[in-house]
């Protein structure tokens, strides 16, 4: 059995609870030991870093030192925001010691940083850890005939030196995931565009442009539904999409699914766990689609009547 | 600003570099930031005008541009960068530099994502995490735009979406503790 600190973040307690569900349902089934850091602080993200310095950076290495009273090696982070400013404050600790000596200077109840706790965002443990093979087993419920935009926002995997994983342009780890789940993933260019993330209260303007042009190339893709990662995306891309085609004119209604809601369907878990009631955009017409027929992109490919040499000379 | 053929020290950039650990003369105005960044159409220099400004040693205009406020840090123009100046880190390292020396801009977008920092930052301070429905009323009254986002409420409650409840981190006062010593270190540097 693998063993695995769980950080949830402040939105897995609050707007993403359908990800932290499917999340422990998922790892029960793959036979992950999940353990909730204890008394884990929020990471700062966005504001901390924005305003403050030290205090930035004080915040996720707080977390990281309580992640080291406990047994496991690594700590797998649910939030894209939590895990990139766990993540950069690690690399940041570990390449500059004095500065790490400094900011450990503000946290000196909970000891002392040592940095042999290695942080990985769920998408990453997913990937690497237990790997698409193992993921393709546990399926009794193949997702056949979905089409999915994987969609990964712009923290999973940049800034390169910082994540040390996947493609900073054109990740394809969510999509072998989902190939192994059965469905298949769409050709999808706007996988790594940010959605705005940080600006939903402050300037909403910006986040209904952004997320809006993601919404748009998902569905020109061909998709039935897009799948994310992170719960920030998921707001973002789920509750304002009724704005963004108010303002866009026209209808997406595009259901936004975490990455482990649709494992925990494949794995045979029932409809209901999913928590399709917490959707703004309803679920259910997307996954309606599984058991369809798709055809495959060499049968698009063949034209419809056969190119004789004659016609193509004409 | 600089005028030719005067050899003037350039204070503004020197701040810069050392704060972001780049290197902005390196920038040769390629303009790839700018045609990468998904947010350089709301600011009022984009990160290649900006970079510029700052060789200039341009200080006040650099610290009163919306730029620095607007930037998501989502590192999309960091990595295209041929020069590979880490474009996010330079922003804000000009953002803490204007806080740092107190100037404020006066455009009102700026106004409310700092307000809404600011919100956030006192949160994380009283409770450890982060409260996601008082944080948005309590940003509706310091805008006073009370209707702000109004319409999502039902529903968003309705779903569980947004939770009612209050959630505190055992040791809020060790992260109050943390932030004391965090502003200390900030004043003796």
């Amino acid at each position: 059995m693998t063993k695995l600190t769980y950080f949830p973040g402040c939105s897995a307690h609050g707007t993403s609870e359908e990800f932290d569900s499917t999340l422990k349902l998922v790892m029960k089934s793959l036979d992950v030991e999940m353990e909730e850091l204890p008394d884990w602080n929020c990471c700062g993200a966005t504001s901390a870093h924005v305003m403050t310095e030290n205090f930035a950076l004080a915040l996720p290495l707080r977390n990281l030192v309580l992640a080291e009273r406990l047994p496991n090696k690594t700590m797998g982070i649910a939030c894209a925001s939590c895990y990139s400013r766990m993540k950069s404050t690690k690399v940041e600790m570990d390449s500059h010691p004095e500065l790490a000596k400094k900011i450990n200077s503000t946290i000196v109840e909970e000891g002392e940083y040592h940095g042999d706790v290695d942080v990985k965002s769920m998408l990453q443990f997913f990937y690497e850890d237990i790997g698409t093979d193992a993921i393709a087993e546990k399926v009794t419920y193949p997702l056949k005939g979905l089409k999915i935009a994987c969609y990964y926002g712009c923290l999973l995997t940049r800034p390169k030196n910082v994540t040390q994983f996947d493609s900073p342009e054109y990740p394809m780890s969510m999509d072998r995931i989902m190939e192994a789940l059965g469905a298949t993933p769409t050709a999808f260019d706007f996988k790594t565009e940010c959605c705005g993330a940080s600006f939903s209260i402050s300037d909403t303007e910006i986040v209904l442009s952004l997320s809006g042009t993601i919404l748009e190339m998902a569905k020109e893709s061909g998709a039935h539904a897009i799948v994310v990662a992170c719960p920030l995306c998921q707001s973002n891309l789920d509750m304002r999409q009724p704005d963004i085609e108010k303002r866009a004119g026209k209808k997406y209604e595009i259901p936004i699914l975490y990455i482990t809601q649709l494992m925990a369907l494949a794995f045979g878990y029932p409809m209901k766990d999913l928590m399709p009631a917490k959707h703004i955009i309803p679920i259910e017409p997307a996954l309606a689609h599984i058991g369809e027929e798709i055809e495959t992109p060499e049968e698009k490919k063949k034209p419809k009547k056969a190119v004789t040499a004659e016609s193509e000379v004409e | 600003m600089i005028a030719l053929g005067q050899q003037i020290e350039n204070k503004f950039l020197t701040a810069v570099n050392r704060k972001s650990g780049s290197n902005i003369l390196e920038c040769y105005q390629c303009g790839k930031c700018v045609s990468t960044c998904p947010v350089s159409d709301f600011m009022d220099f984009p990160p290649r005008e900006i970079m510029q400004m700052v060789k200039l040693g341009m200080k006040e205009e650099t610290y009163m541009a919306n730029s620095m406020w607007f930037c998501l840090t989502c590192a999309a123009c960091s990595g295209r960068c041929p020069r590979e100046i880490d474009i996010p880190r330079v922003m804000e390292a000009i953002r803490h530099l204007a806080i740092e020396e107190n100037v404020n801009s006066d455009n009102p977008k700026v106004k409310q994502i700092r307000i809404f920092h600011e919100i956030f930052l006192d949160m994380i301070k009283h409770y450890g995490r982060n409260y996601e429905l008082r944080m948005m009323a309590e940003f509706n009254i310091r805008t006073r735009n009370l209707f702000k986002d109004m319409h999502l409420a039902p529903k968003a409650l309705l779903k569980g979406k947004i939770p009612l409840g209050h959630e505190k981190v055992k040791s809020a006062k060790a992260i109050q503790r943390m932030f004391r010593m965090a502003e200390k270190l900030e004043k003796t540097k």
